[in-house]
């Protein structure tokens, strides 16, 4: 991220400001004399172009530096979640072809257009919105903007817009991946997952992915899939307490593998099974490689159903940058995180028996059979 | 709370283990579920009873609390970061009490000394903690990437904390043992001591309190004050005893069902207990079902404590009391 | 401790008291914004950036063209349920279950806009009524709890809330979730065309227009009706009330029906004119911000039609602040609490200015009593005995 002082070098001076009332002040009218710190070698001198290989976008006029927005759904861009991994993917795409890139975070669902249009207003040539609630908002803004990509984390497209990309997951492929690993790696016999709201398809996909892979893996396995429904879907990914609580619960009974997927929610099952490291129980986590995300849990964590957002993001932007964007649906890559610190305690065969359920699933020869969003 | 009503609770609380009982798979034993449900239910409970038992203290004296959610977000917020600096629990605990007093010291403030309507003031608070705990989450926590001083360790019960199965119940961490004998304390404190007489004094009669010589204005403050730590210890179960971080509004409405067992047990510290086991006997019944692969219907899970306290106050399973001077500022004639 | 109407002069200090707390509240926010700043960087660069990131917040609330409608329409939903709580408390009741009540309203307004196939010349009126009736019933079961057994509304009107959400969770994923085969939301379908709010001009629904009439309506009704003058009464004196003849319990039970009534519309317009359809969790938030609107408007018609374009302004504003700066727009929040802790206890604010009180005789606070009717188990009580 920025620093402050980047940033309001960026913006100029206040005069300049406000004098232009509605339309933003580009970095080339700050006056030097109001911006002490203007020679700084850290704020981004207005005259950094585009590198030179960079094809002629569109709507990019040469010389002009490359502008990537986010909005986030209801949640901030630190969330240890998707928000951040997406905003990771925009930071990253916009760095990579030296651009720029800003977010704004969604307080209200009511205001998903209207963040939206802050973007489109200040002429960026991509926005990324994240999440299934934003689809309509990005469709509509997509239609009337046909100059500027939009890319639609988690957003089916059932129609194909030129500028807009949806970048979608097939979470039943990692949830069935992760079940199977749980459902091979337990000596008890059972294993669980702790999720967000069944009402949210991802975590839907994930849970039920989770149910088939543990059935198909080994037959006679016991499966406790438990989601957090009790609260609205504005609580459902804040409720760690409640994660760890569930986690122990599964403990309490015997499992010993336990999948948390749900933002910070599932975070807390990965906390609880740290709790419990003494009883050799291990987590699974969901979306990152949590390794890296909750250094809490390292120690038991042994792998992550990753769903990889930062990459599939920073990809589209960087094909956008080379004139090569297309419409429509892309499906991002899935998979299973490395096991780090418990690599040593998983058995050769369940590693082949993993890649054998990997390569069926791309090949298409073996199928979850998770339907898109529950009821 | 009478006798017979603290009974039927306990009565629900044991009729929802056995639902559990009846919906467990045949291969998990049945002393490992009934364990598992109490496990479950006393860990959701903590913060309940905490919240409650602090808007007990608060409303005994006769000042309104819906402020238990923001006392317990704020606290939360303090006890971790300052566990996180120093890298000390104890420390950590003692501000989170420390803010959740500072937070009921508002309270007081404005609700005893500047007579702002006690419901305002409480609305106040909760809109004030949500910003500034998510302000600071994001601006100081995030951007210096500050971790978290772990969690407290369990203390364990000699003896009985190896037994298998039940064993778990008696090695709890030090917030949850702190909670129950707090209840007792509440108890003996509110009923037994000169000073509960005057707070229940100044809850229900102010003018005789101040007529008998009793201060309504200083024993209301010591009274929201004291409140404001237990719900400071209750903001610290979540950033300390649940889990190592804090995350924005993680207290997730908790206050308002701590508000909710609070009148559901009639205003006493043993009523408030056993209503919050009961709300939490409820959502632990909702995990289990979904563990047995029972589909119980969500909705009705998370009506279930809004419901009860409605019924209630409505009269229907016999009527609850408020102190009768709660929501009224004293005015010295 | 006679309840007095204030004078002209009166009305103009009664004004200054809310611009002076908002004027404080920025500046308190400005200091915490610098504090996030870079500061430490250089001396002018802490300043220049809370400086840029309150121009940015004027900019984004009324900026543009575009701005200045969403701000309006913002307000709109706000006006509304800061009319709902004023309504209330004029009754001497808080109805914090404006959230509960605007979230059932939305959800039969969405429905009767999807589920009934009706002329277009009458589709509107029914599915605006729809969610009026919606509300007021979710309003008026608080009323009723409160006029037979005492039980108190704060209470009631918070479980309340939590259950509407509960219910919009299972009818949103039940029976009346849209079933067309791509949705994956929690949501009812689309309305149909002739349910809509027409533009009034283009991006601006006539809502506006409702909000007018509607407060108009308001004022009448609280200010020059029989009606109104009981639930004042009521409000301001409930045992002088009762002595009076006046039917407490009946007043009671209205004045929350009506204050539901008043939230339903809330959910029924932004159905029928923004989203043009229910969706779980769009309704959170407006419970406390309509209780803050209806302070900072000191339970006025036109006091609440002013906070809530601010807060609208505010909450609109925050998008280009967080752009501009990247800072978090929680600070949003923090304002929002400091304006009405000022405005709630306006001694703070007269002692920051060296103002005198609006009424030199009363005691401190009790003026302040007068200005917002207290709530208080009192009025329970009554309800109770005058059974």
């Amino acid at each position: 991220m920025k620093s402050r002082r980047e940033l309001i070098m960026a913006l100029g001076a206040i005069p300049v400001l406000a004098a232009c009332g509605g339309e933003a002040a580009p970095p080339a009218k700050a006056e030097p004399t109001k911006a002490p710190a203007a020679a700084a070698p850290a704020a981004p001198a207005p005259t950094t172009a585009p590198a030179p290989t960079t094809a002629p976008a569109p709507t990019a006029v040469p010389a002009k530096v490359f502008k990537v927005g986010l909005v986030t759904d209801v949640g901030k861009v630190d969330d240890k979640s998707f928000n951040e991994s997406a905003w990771n993917g925009a930071k990253a795409g916009a760095a990579a072809i030296k651009g720029e890139s800003k977010y704004v975070e969604t307080q209200n669902p009511n205001d998903y257009k209207k963040n939206i249009q802050q973007f489109i207003s200040e002429k960026y040539d991509i926005i990324v919105t994240v999440g299934f609630l934003l689809g309509e908002a990005t469709i509509e803004a997509a239609k009337a903007n046909p100059t500027i990509k939009f890319i639609g984390v988690d957003q089916f497209q059932g129609a194909v817009v030129e500028n807009l990309a949806g970048l979608i997951f097939e979470e039943d492929k990692a949830g069935f991946m992760v079940g199977a690993l749980a459902a091979l790696f337990s000596k008890s016999g059972k294993v669980g997952a702790v999720l967000a709201t069944d009402v949210v398809p991802p975590v839907w996909r994930f849970g039920e992915g989770f149910r088939a892979g543990a059935k198909y893996a080994k037959a006679t396995t016991d499966i406790q899939i438990v989601y957090h429904s009790t609260v609205g879907p504005e609580k459902t990914f804040s409720d760690p307490e409640w994660g760890k609580a569930t986690a122990l619960s599964m403990i309490d009974k015997g499992v010993d593998v336990v999948f948390g997927a749900g933002g910070n929610t599932g975070n807390g099952a990965l906390y609880g099974v740290a709790d419990r490291k003494d009883k050799g129980v291990v987590a699974i986590g969901v979306d990152t490689d949590q390794w890296n995300t909750v250094p809490e849990a390292k120690a038991v964590l042994l792998s992550s159903g990753m769903k990889i957002i930062d990459l599939g993001v920073s990809d589209i932007i960087k094909a956008a940058s080379e004139g090569k964007f297309k419409g429509g649906n892309i499906t991002g890559k899935v998979g299973l995180a490395p096991f780090h610190d418990l690599d040593s305690k998983v058995d050769a065969a369940i590693k082949t028996k993993l890649e054998d359920i990997r390569k069926q699933l791309d090949a298409g020869t073996l199928k979850t059979e998770v339907k898109p969003a529950k009821g | 709370m009478t006798r017979g009503r603290f009974l039927f609770v306990l009565g629900c609380i044991a009729g929802l283990v056995g639902i559990a009982e009846a919906l467990r798979s045949p291969d998990v034993p049945a002393a490992v579920v009934a364990a598992s449900m109490l496990a479950t239910t006393l860990r959701f409970a903590t913060p309940l009873t905490l919240g409650a038992l602090a808007g007990l203290f608060c409303e005994r004296s006769g000042v309104a609390n819906i402020a238990i959610e923001g006392m317990m977000l704020a606290a939360a917020f303090g006890a971790f970061i300052v566990g996180a600096l120093t890298k000390s629990l104890a420390a950590g605990i003692v501000a989170g009490m420390v803010v959740g007093a500072l937070m009921a010291l508002l309270h007081a403030w404005l609700s005893v000394t500047l007579r702002v309507d006690q419901i305002v003031s409480g609305t106040v608070i909760n809109i004030m903690a949500a910003g500034v705990t998510g302000f600071l989450s994001t601006e100081v926590v995030r951007r210096q990437a500050i971790s978290g001083a772990g969690l407290l360790p369990a203390w364990r019960v000699p003896g009985l904390s190896e037994v298998p199965v039940i064993g778990p119940l008696f090695q709890q961490q030090p917030i949850a043992w702190v909670t129950l004998a707090l209840v007792v304390v509440a108890h003996l404190v509110l009923f037994r001591t000169a000073w509960g007489l005057r707070v229940r004094a100044v809850g229900e009669l102010p003018r005789a309190a101040h007529a008998a010589g009793v201060s309504v204005a200083r024993t209301r403050y010591a009274a929201v004050m004291v409140g404001g730590a237990i719900a400071g210890i209750g903001g610290g179960y979540f950033t300390l005893e649940a889990v190592p971080v804090f995350e924005p509004m993680m207290t997730n409405g908790r206050g308002f069902i701590a508000l909710a067992a609070l009148i559901f047990g009639g205003w006493t510290p043993a009523g408030a207990w056993v209503a919050s086991l009961l709300f939490a006997a409820a959502n632990a019944l909702h995990i289990n079902a979904q563990q047995f692969g029972i589909p119980v219907p969500a909705q009705v899970v998370g009506m279930f404590p809004y419901v009860l306290t409605i019924v209630i106050l409505a009269g229907a399973i016999g009527r609850v009391t408020p102190p009768a001077a709660i929501g009224q500022p004293y005015v010295r004639d | 401790m006679a309840p007095a109407r204030p004078g002209i002069a009166l009305r103009l200090d009664a004004a200054l008291v809310p611009v002076l707390a908002i004027a404080t509240a920025l500046v308190a926010g400005g200091a915490i914004l610098w504090a996030a700043g870079p500061q430490l960087e250089g001396p002018w660069l802490g300043l220049q950036f809370v400086a840029v990131a309150y121009l940015s917040l004027l900019e984004g609330a009324v900026g543009s063209r575009d701005a200045v409608i969403d701000t309006v329409l913002r307000a709109v939903p706000y006006a509304f349920s800061g009319l709902a709580v004023m309504l209330a408390f004029r009754g001497g009741l808080f109805n914090i279950g404006a959230e509960g009540q605007l979230t059932i309203g939305a959800l039969f307004a969405a429905w009767a806009g999807f589920g009934l196939d009706l002329p277009a010349v009458i589709h509107l009126p029914v599915v605006l009524a729809t969610g009026c009736l919606a509300g007021a019933v979710w309003g008026g079961v608080a009323g009723l709890l409160k006029a037979r057994t005492g039980a108190h509304e704060v209470i009631t009107t918070i479980m309340l809330n939590y259950i509407a959400s509960q219910l919009a969770a299972y009818l949103l994923n039940g029976p009346l979730r849209d079933r067309s085969p791509l949705n994956v939301i929690a949501q009812t379908p689309k309305i149909a065309e002739g349910a809509r709010l027409p533009d009034l001009v283009p991006g601006m629904h006539a809502g506006v227009l409702l909000v007018v009439a509607v407060a108009v309506v308001t004022w009448f009704v609280v200010w020059r009706t029989t009606t109104g003058f009981e639930l004042r009464m009521v409000g301001a004196n409930p045992d002088g009330a009762a002595y009076a003849g006046v039917g407490v319990v009946r007043r009671m039970t209205w004045a929350l029906g009506a204050s539901g009534l008043l939230a339903g519309l809330a959910g029924a317009v932004q159905v029928a004119g923004v989203n043009y359809r229910s969706t779980l969790g769009f309704n959170v938030g407006y419970g406390f911000d309509s209780i803050a609107i209806a302070l900072l408007g000191r339970n006025t018609v036109s006091g609440v039609l002013l906070s809530s374009v601010l807060f609208a302004a505010l909450r609109t504003g925050a998008t280009k602040l967080q752009f501009r700066t990247q800072v978090s727009a929680d600070i949003i929040s923090v304002i929002q609490a400091l304006v009405l802790l000022l405005v709630a206890a306006e001694q703070i604010v007269r002692w920051l200015y060296r103002l005198q009180a609006a009424r030199a005789v009363a005691p401190a606070g009790d003026d302040e009593g007068r200005e917002v009717a207290p709530v208080t188990i009192g009025s329970a009580e009554t309800a109770r005995t005058s059974k």
